[in-house]
This record gives structure tokens, C-alpha cells and sequence, in this order.
């Protein structure tokens, strides 16, 4: 075949040009650390690199998300466990009253101790995650939830609101608790009813705090116990307050200390010698704040000993305090197991970041082996391209004649 | 007789020697001009007048013409390869700039989205603080930005395009201009000159049809004359023997900001299908900008106007930090509407958006026949049929279009709905309050409770607008026996009982939310106004979640597939043509090879003929210089 002086030229022009190109890509892949320069790289890699991209920044955030959520929750944890220490403490001086040689006046001062210790508790209630933010304040985090009305009860100024936190693709990790249910929110008596001795009684009764023997007897009614003592013998009678009409089968029923009272599913007993006319109640529980428990608890102990009032007073004031304590501990579990899921779901998080990142790596990272070798094989190729054209374009026939 | 005869023969090849000498040194001048085709002496022997006694004896030799080696289907393959490589050099060195843009991965789109969400959650961790607030802000300012910028790139290619485009028209004429002289002269050679052709003006004027060609497609057609037609789009003749047309660039009668390409003959302006101004350069340029670079800006404007809008509406379901209900936050840029340069009637058409989700990156175009006023979807031609009667009003795609009384027939609107959408975003706010962390209302159950009924915190339904009692309170109080309830405060007011299934949405004023569990009678549940409800981070956690939501195209995909798609589209669309352009430069290669293997100058070759045709002049001179001796021994013969 002819060949034409021109083509020689452009022929290795474009040759050259071609291999100075690839060079060119196969160096900035080595430099840059990427194979996918640009989109046209590999389309479907790139788009794809792109929403990998984006999956780990999200788990990212999720691990974030998963430490903010937990700062919260240990300070909130922290707080509640200076609570139960508290409400121990306040436990252990309300048994302690109990005790037959304890006067009037060291009762006294075991109220002022527990008025103290009604303070700090409002103190630890009102406490704050660190950035001015209040930990059981619901969603009003820049109100403190408790405070003491002009009546001397500690009222909620918060809401019910709990914040979230997006921990996973599909979890969102509940990170504070509100006040209302953790101080407020608590059910006296038994949980089920409350058991009370009349203030006027006179005499020595004490009433326990009663069990449910059959949940589908119970009414929702409020009850009266009512005694009358004639002579030697002590009989009672109950009476449903909110129908007005006596318990059927317990009217003028005989008295003896410690034998178990049942009706409509209830069952409690009296112990002691109560005088004529003293009266229990037996109503619904109520919803009753640690606040109101422990003030109950002062009043108790700054009313003299009459009868049984103290008794009466200390048990009710005691059951209540453990209802209390127990919502606490309740909270507390719960909070822990709030921060064990975190957790797991920061353990699963992490190791699904590494094989999201080892993917994308795949996907775009430059292999160095294979890239260095490229590199090398073009240089060759442009190294014999650039001299064999050197010698080639020297051949002329004009240099001979 | 026969000493004359040597004479004239000697003379002859000395002749043929020389002209060969003068067209080996033209072509050995010529081996570098683009479009030389090697020319050639053609000879001939020069034939006895009459025969001697002995026979024939020739005369010499004679010099019949110059003759180019030429093919003409191997310059036709050149022509046409050197065409489509033009078309797809031009198109991808365009197209580069655009995939260089969607390859942006540091301050591109969806680096800045990916943070601004990052920022988004962070906000949710911490509601009430100003720095994550601020955080937010400044994030979605980088979002604004990388749009804004991403908008100006793409509009500065376009203004590029445009120059180009005028750029390769006024090319065009020139070239057209020149072949058409060209023509006449050859045409006037060829005729004065016995039908000799000269060979070097049909050179030029291959070249000057090949770089044509390169500019734009064209057709030629080979006239008895000698001369060329050549006939560009669809059979646009650009030049007809020695006169010469011209294409001029016009601006689009329903875009504004687009050029096209008009057909200009003895002064009439006529114009000419876009779509068939096909190949070369201008070819190229008016396919990227319909084809690639016009979806791109929509595309872009597209996410720019998902994640405003629906940034928006979660913002307005909220409360702010100062206990009002969110606001805009980020400007979405309404449709962009124009009339025909070529309307006459008075009717208008307004368009705006009235749901992000079924926003389509096409285009719109709503035309009045007289009766029918139809609106036709440019990427398929899809055309639905507004009705006859203005003033109309009706949602196609999300876009709800206004068509106002008093059009003429023949109006026609162009509707870019999201044309604008990423140049015209921008932040609204610079108050980190203003964004909506909390829900503006907060279900709960009273103390006194005595159930074990626990209520949802609630959430505000969708879409907006907001309920205009969303805040109003609202209480639920369970009968006795607690079977069903009654609501107070609900607009309209419910009467009577409602019976209660634990766990069912329970829907009033606007909001939704849920009761469990077992309540006991005359148990109370509230929905009131949140007011205060700093640390309330629930619609900031849905303003989070909207990262990886379907949002957009019908629910089928988030706002970064959006862009996934316009990255995917103009990744692929460079790739195939980073491969075929360079295939296409080969063939080209091959081509030229081909047909400079037959019309090249080879200088070694024209060395070597050099040689010969010395040595023939050489021996025809000693020839002469023999038939003198001859000439001088008769002489002395006396």
C-alpha cells in the first residue's frame, strides 16, 4: 500500500496523543485515589458510589444521634439513683419514728430532716442535662417542672412529652422521661385501693393495706368500715359510700383483731382494739405525687400521738413511699434498657459502617496494583512510540540525493 | 526527413520532462496543504502522420493533461466520517463540562444535602439549641449555594452553546460563499479550457465541502457544469451553482433565552425544523442543548424545587422555637411561563405548583386551536385536553395551569416548571428560631387518671394547609363503662359517644393520635396548644427523615435519586460517546489513510520521479545532441 508523507505524521500524532491520554487517566487515578474520576468513569458505579455515600453519612449520623441520645439518659440515670438514696433515707427515718420510745419531740425534728430532704428531692426533680435543658420537664425543657404552690404542694409545670431519637433506620430510641410519670403519676395504696383510718378514731385499730382477692368483684366504689364496741363484744359494719347502701352479708359482723375483712373482691384486716365509732375507708387509689407522700409523712410526725393515728399514718406514709420507690426503679430499668439497646444499635451500626465503607471502596477506590501496572505497560508503549517515530521520520530519500 | 524527425522527438521529451519536473516539484510544495490530491502528467506517444516505407515511426512523445488521482468514493468516506467525528468530538467536549459539574464531590449537591441533613439531625438531638439551629442555617445555605452555583455553570454553558451556535452559522456562510465562488470559476475554467479541469480549485473546493460538512451535514450533488449543489437540513439548497444561501440565527418564538436556526433566501426568512439540522458542529451543539443540557437545568431545578418545597411544608407543620407556627424558609421558585413571540391575543396563562411529588422535569406546551385549549408534555408529546371554556384552571403533574379568557387561535404558552427553580432559591431567614422543631400540639392524659390509658403524643395530619383549630383544645372523657368517650372542643362538634378501640387513630381538628391500654371511667385525655414545648424535636425528626423519603417523581424516589438520575443520564450519555468518539477518530484515521493511499504525497516516491524524469530530460538532450553530430558529420562530408 502507498503511503502518503502526511498520513506517517498524523498517524503518530494521533497515536501519541492516545497514549499521552491514557497516561493521563491512569495517573490521576493514582493520584486521586479514586477509579470513578468523573461520572462518565463508570456511570452505574458512580450513581451507585453516590447512595452509598450517602448511606454512610446516615449511619454516621445515626452514631451521633445514638451519643446525644445517651448523655441524656445517664445524667437522667445518675439523678434518679440520688433520688432512690433519697427516698431510702426518708424510708429508713419514717421506720425509725415508728419505734415505741421515740417522743414527740425527736419527732419533730425527723420532720424538719425530711422537710430538708423533701427540698433536695425537688432540688434532683428540677435538674438539668448540662446545657440548661430540664431532664423531666416533657417538651418544656426551658421551664423548671417543679415548684411549690402558695399552698405548700409541689405542682408539675411540664408536659408529656418525650423526645425521640433516630438511632437506627426504623428505631427511635425514647431519651428523656417526664416528670408527671416519674414523681407525679404514682398510685397509692395498694395500686388497686387505699385502705385509710378515720382522723377522729380513738381507738388502737390499725388497717392494713389489704390485697385483691378476685379483680372481677371489685366495684370502683368507695367503702366504709364502721365499729361499734358494746361491752365486750366489737362488731363491724361496711357500708359502700358511693351507693350509700350496706355491703350485703356485713352488717354488725363480730370483731376480731387481725381476721380477715372481705367484700366485693377486697380483703384486709384490722388489728388492735378500735374504739366505738371509729371508722375506716377503703376507696379507689389515687394518683399520688412522692411530694404529697412525704409531706403526709412530716404531718404525721408533727401531729402528736393519739390512738393510732401515728400507726395508721406511718404505714400508709411507708406503702406510698414504696410505690414511689418502686415507680423510680421501674423508670430506671426501663432507662437502662433505653441504653443497652443504644448500645447495640451503636455495636450493629458500627460494624454495618465498615462493610458500607469496604463496599463503596470497592466500588471506587483505585487498585493500586492493578493501575500501577497500567501505568507502567502505557509508559512502554508511549517510551517506543516516541522513538521509533524519531528514527522513522528521519528516513528520507531527499538526504541521498 | 529523418534528422528533423530526431529534433522534434527530442524536443517533445524534453517538453514531457520538464512539465513532469514542474508537477513533481507542485506536488512535493503541496505534500503538507490539507485537501491536495497528487497530480500526475498524463502522456501520450505522438503517432506517425504517415507511414515511411519501412512503417509507422513515432514522433515523440506528447503531453496529454494533468490529471489528479482521485477517488471519488474514498473522499466521499472521509467526508462522511470526518462529519460524524465533528458531530461527536463537539458533543462530547460539551457534554464534559456538564459531567464535570454532576462529578463535583466536595461542593456539589449532594455533598451539601447530605450535610445539611446531618445538620437537620443534629437539630433533633438538641431542639432547643441556637448553635445546631444556626448549624441548619448555615447547612442549608451551602445547599442554596451548591444549587445557585451548579444553576450558573449550566447557564453559562447554555449562553456558551448559544455563542457557538451563531459562531457555527456564520461559518457555514462563509464556507457556502466560497464554494459558490469556487463553483463559477471552476464552471468558467472547465469551459474556456476545453473541458480541462482545474485540478487545484476542485481541491480547494473539497476541502472547503468537507470542512462544510463538519460544521453541518450536508448533501452534495455533482452538476454536468462541473459546479456543486450543496443542500443542508431538510433539503435546504445552501448553494446552487455560483450562488450561495445563508442560514441566520433567530431567536426561539417561545423561549426567550434560546436561539434557533433560520433559512435566509433572496432576503425571505423561513424557518427550518431544528431537529433536522442534523451532524457536524452546529448539529451537535443543538442536540446537547435539547437533548441534554435544557433536562439538566430542569433536572437540577427539580431537586432545587423538591427540597425547598417539602423543607417548607415541614417547616409550616411545626412551631418555632418562639411558639409560632413555622414559615418558609427557603424561596421555591414558581413556574416559568412564556407567551409566543407570535400570540396575538390577550389571554394569559399564570402556572404554579401544587404538588412537588408529581413534578416531572419536562417541559409544557399549552396551545389554543380556537375551541380546544390542549397542553402537550415536550418529553413525550403526551397531549391532554384542558377543555374549551377560559378561564380554565387544571392540575396536570402537580402544575396547576391558569389559562385566562381572550386568547387568539394559535396562541401558544411554553411552561417551564422547574426551569427556575435552582437559580431562583435562596434562604427566606436568617433566624435560627424560625425553624419548627416541635409539633404545635401535645396529647396527654390527666393526673387523676385512674386507667392504665396511655395516649400518643400525637402528630399534625398532611398535607397542609394546617387546620385552622389544629391548636384548639381539645379534651376526650371516657363513659361509664369506659366502652366509649366523649369529645369536647373538636370543630365540628361530635355529638354523642364514640366508641373506643384501643390503639386506633383518633382524628380531630387536624391531628392524629392514639389511645391504648384499658382507661377507667371518667378518665380525661387532652390535645392542646404546645406552647413552650422547646424540647418537643418531633417535626424536626420528620424534617430528618425527609433525607431518605420517596418525596419526589410520584413517591418512587428521594431527592437524591433525582440527582442520581441527571447524574446517571449525563455519565452514560458521556461515557458512550468518550467511546464511540474515539472509535469514530480511528475511522477516521483509516479513512484518511485510505484516501491519501491513492491522492497523498509520498516525498520519497516524488524523489524517485525526480530522478526518472532528470534522467528522461537528460536523455532526451543527449538524443539531440546526437542528432547534431549526425547533423555536423553529413556536414563534413564534402
Amino acid at each position: 500500500m502507498r503511503i502518503s508523507s502526511s498520513t506517517m505524521t498524523s498517524f503518530n500524532v494521533a497515536a501519541l496523543n492516545q497514549l499521552q491520554y491514557q497516561i493521563q487517566q491512569t495517573q490521576q487515578q493514582a493520584a486521586s485515589g479514586t477509579r470513578l474520576l468523573t461520572a462518565a468513569s463508570d456511570p452505574v458505579a458512580y450513581t451507585r458510589a453516590m447512595d452509598l455515600s450517602q448511606t454512610v453519612a446516615i449511619s454516621t449520623q445515626q452514631s451521633a444521634n445514638i451519643t446525644a441520645a445517651t448523655d441524656p439518659l445517664s445524667i437522667a440515670g445518675n439523678t434518679l439513683q440520688s433520688v432512690t438514696s433519697l427516698l431510702q433515707d426518708i424510708r429508713t427515718t419514717a421506720v425509725a419514728a415508728g419505734g415505741g420510745s421515740v417522743s414527740d419531740a425527736s419527732r419533730a425534728t425527723m420532720a424538719k430532716a425530711l422537710s430538708g430532704q423533701l427540698q433536695q428531692l425537688i432540688g434532683l426533680a428540677n435538674g438539668t442535662d448540662g446545657s440548661g435543658n430540664y431532664l423531666f420537664a416533657g417538651f418544656q425543657s426551658k421551664t423548671p417542672p417543679f415548684s411549690t404552690s402558695a399552698s405548700g404542694v409541689v405542682v408539675y409545670n411540664g408536659d408529656t412529652g418525650q423526645q425521640l431519637v433516630q438511632a437506627s433506620a426504623g428505631r427511635q430510641v425514647p431519651v428523656n422521661d417526664n416528670g408527671l410519670d416519674v414523681f407525679m403519676r404514682i398510685k397509692s395504696g395498694n395500686g388497686t385501693f387505699s385502705a385509710n383510718a378515720a382522723v377522729a378514731n380513738t381507738g388502737t385499730g390499725v388497717i392494713s393495706a389489704g390485697t385483691v382477692t378476685n379483680p372481677a368483684l371489685l366495684t370502683g366504689n368507695s367503702y366504709s368500715i364502721s365499729l361499734a364496741v358494746a361491752g365486750a363484744s366489737t362488731t363491724y359494719t361496711v357500708t359502700n359510700t358511693t351507693t350509700g347502701l350496706p355491703v350485703v352479708g356485713m352488717s354488725a359482723q363480730p370483731y376480731v383483731s387481725g381476721q380477715s375483712i372481705s367484700f366485693d373482691g377486697m380483703q384486709m384486716n384490722i388489728t388492735g382494739a378500735p374504739a366505738n365509732g371509729d371508722t375506716f375507708t377503703v376507696a379507689p387509689s389515687t394518683n399520688q405525687s412522692v411530694f404529697t407522700t412525704i409531706s403526709n409523712l412530716i404531718s404525721t410526725l408533727n401531729t402528736p400521738v393519739s390512738g393510732a393515728n401515728l400507726a395508721n399514718g406511718l404505714a400508709s406514709g411507708i406503702l406510698n413511699l414504696d410505690n414511689s420507690l418502686n415507680n423510680i426503679l421501674n423508670t430506671q430499668s426501663s432507662q437502662g434498657l433505653r441504653l443497652n439497646e443504644l448500645t447495640l444499635l451503636q455495636t450493629s451500626n458500627d460494624s454495618m459502617a465498615v462493610q458500607l465503607k469496604q463496599s463503596l471502596s470497592a466500588l471506587q477506590d483505585t487498585n493500586y496494583t492493578t493501575t500501577i501496572t497500567a501505568l507502567n505497560q502505557q509508559q512502554t508503549v508511549l517510551q517506543a512510540a516516541q522513538k521509533s517515530y524519531a528514527q522513522v521520520g528521519n528516513l528520507s530519500m531527499f538526504t541521498y540525493i | 526527413m529523418a534528422g528533423n524527425n530526431i529534433f522534434s522527438a527530442s524536443l517533445s521529451g524534453l517538453n514531457a520532462a520538464q512539465y513532469e519536473i514542474n508537477v513533481t516539484q507542485h506536488n512535493i510544495a503541496n505534500a503538507n496543504t490539507p485537501g491536495y490530491t497528487r497530480q500526475q502528467v498524463t502522456l501520450g506517444s505522438q503517432a506517425a502522420a504517415a507511414a515511411s516505407g519501412a512503417g509507422f515511426l513515432g514522433q515523440g512523445v506528447n503531453v496529454v493533461g494533468i490529471k489528479r488521482l482521485y477517488d471519488q468514493f474514498l473522499t466521499g468516506q472521509v467526508l462522511q466520517q470526518q462529519g460524524l467525528a465533528s458531530y461527536q468530538n463537539t458533543y462530547l467536549s460539551s457534554i464534559s463540562q456538564i459531567n464535570s459539574l454532576v462529578s463535583n464531590t466536595t461542593s456539589g449537591v449532594p455533598n451539601t444535602l447530605t450535610n445539611f441533613f446531618a445538620a437537620t439531625n443534629s437539630f433533633a438531638n438538641t431542639p432547643a439549641s441556637i448553635p445546631a439551629r444556626q448549624t441548619v442555617l448555615s447547612a442549608a445555605q451551602s445547599v442554596v449555594d451548591s444549587f445557585q452555583s451548579a444553576s450558573q455553570t449550566l447557564f453559562s454553558i447554555a449562553t456558551g452553546v448559544s455563542g457557538q451556535i451563531s459562531n457555527s452559522v456564520q461559518q457555514i456562510n462563509t464556507y457556502a460563499t466560497q464554494i459558490a465562488s469556487l463553483n463559477a470559476s471552476i464552471t468558467s475554467a472547465i469551459a474556456s479550457n476545453n473541458g480541462q479541469q482545474p485540478n487545484d480549485l476542485m481541491d480547494q473546493r473539497d476541502q472547503l465541502v468537507n470542512q462544510l460538512n463538519q460544521q453541518i451535514g450536508v448533501s452534495t450533488q455533482q452538476q454536468p457544469d462541473g459546479s456543486v449543489s450543496v443542500f443542508v437540513g431538510s433539503g435546504q439548497a445552501l448553494v446552487v451553482g455560483g450562488r450561495a444561501m445563508s442560514l441566520q440565527v433567530v431567536q426561539n418564538p417561545n423561549d426567550p433565552g434560546k436561539v434557533d436556526v433560520a433559512y435566509l433566501n433572496n432576503g425571505k426568512l423561513t424557518t427550518i425544523q431544528q431537529s433536522s439540522l442534523q451532524g457536524g458542529t452546529l448539529g451537535a451543539y443543538i442536540a446537547f442543548r435539547d437533548q441534554n443540557l435544557q433536562p439538566a437545568q430542569n433536572a437540577l431545578g427539580l431537586v432545587a424545587l423538591g427540597f425547598a418545597s417539602k423543607i417548607n411544608q415541614q417547616n409550616q407543620m411545626g412551631q418555632d422555637l418562639n411558639g409560632a407556627l413555622g414559615g418558609n424558609i427557603i424561596n421555591a421558585a414558581p413556574p416559568f411561563v412564556t407567551s409566543g413571540a407570535n400570540n396575538t391575543g390577550t389571554g394569559g396563562v399564570t402556572a404554579t405548583i401544587s404538588n412537588v411529588s408529581a413534578v416531572t422535569t419536562s417541559d409544557y406546551q399549552l396551545k389554543f386551536d380556537g375551541t380546544n385549549y390542549t397542553l402537550t408534555r415536550l418529553s413525550d408529546n403526551t397531549v391532554t385536553s384542558l377543555g374549551t371554556a377560559a378561564p380554565l384552571t387544571q392540575v396536570v403533574d402537580g402544575v396547576s395551569i391558569t389559562a385566562a379568557a381572550g386568547m387568539a387561535a394559535g396562541d401558544s404558552f411554553t411552561i417551564r416548571p422547574t426551569a427556575n427553580a435552582a437559580s431562583a432559591i435562596a434562604m427566606l431567614t436568617s433566624d435560627p428560631a424560625k425553624l419548627a422543631a416541635a409539633a404545635p400540639m401535645l396529647a396527654s392524659a390527666a393526673v387523676a387518671n385512674k386507667g392504665t390509658g396511655t395516649i400518643s403524643p400525637g402528630s399534625v395530619n398532611t398535607p397542609l394547609p394546617l387546620n385552622a383549630n389544629l391548636q384548639a383544645p381539645v379534651s376526650i372523657t371516657f363513659s361509664n363503662p369506659p366502652t366509649s368517650y366523649t369529645v369536647a372542643g373538636a370543630v365540628p362538634a361530635v355529638a354523642g359517644t364514640v366508641a373506643y378501640t384501643p390503639g386506633q387513630n383518633i382524628t380531630y381538628n387536624g391531628w392524629t393520635m392514639q389511645i391504648s391500654g384499658a382507661p377507667a371511667a371518667g378518665d380525661v385525655f387532652n390535645v392542646a396548644s404546645n406552647l413552650g414545648g422547646t424540647g418537643d424535636n418531633r417535626n424536626a425528626l420528620l424534617m430528618a427523615g425527609l433525607q431518605t423519603q420517596n418525596l419526589m417523581s410520584n413517591g418512587t424516589t428521594s431527592l437524591q435519586g433525582v440527582y442520581s438520575q441527571l447524574v446517571g443520564a449525563v455519565g452514560s450519555k458521556t461515557s458512550e460517546l468518550t467511546v464511540t468518539s474515539t472509535a469514530q477518530n480511528a475511522l477516521v484515521t483509516q479513512a484518511v489513510a485510505t484516501q491519501q493511499s491513492v491522492s497523498g504525497v509520498n516525498l520519497d516516491e516524488e524523489a524517485a520521479n525526480l530522478l526518472q524524469y532528470q534522467r528522461a530530460y537528460q536523455a532526451s538532450a543527449k538524443a539531440m545532441q546526437i542528432a547534431n553530430t549526425m547533423f555536423d558529420a553529413l556536414m563534413t562530408l564534402r
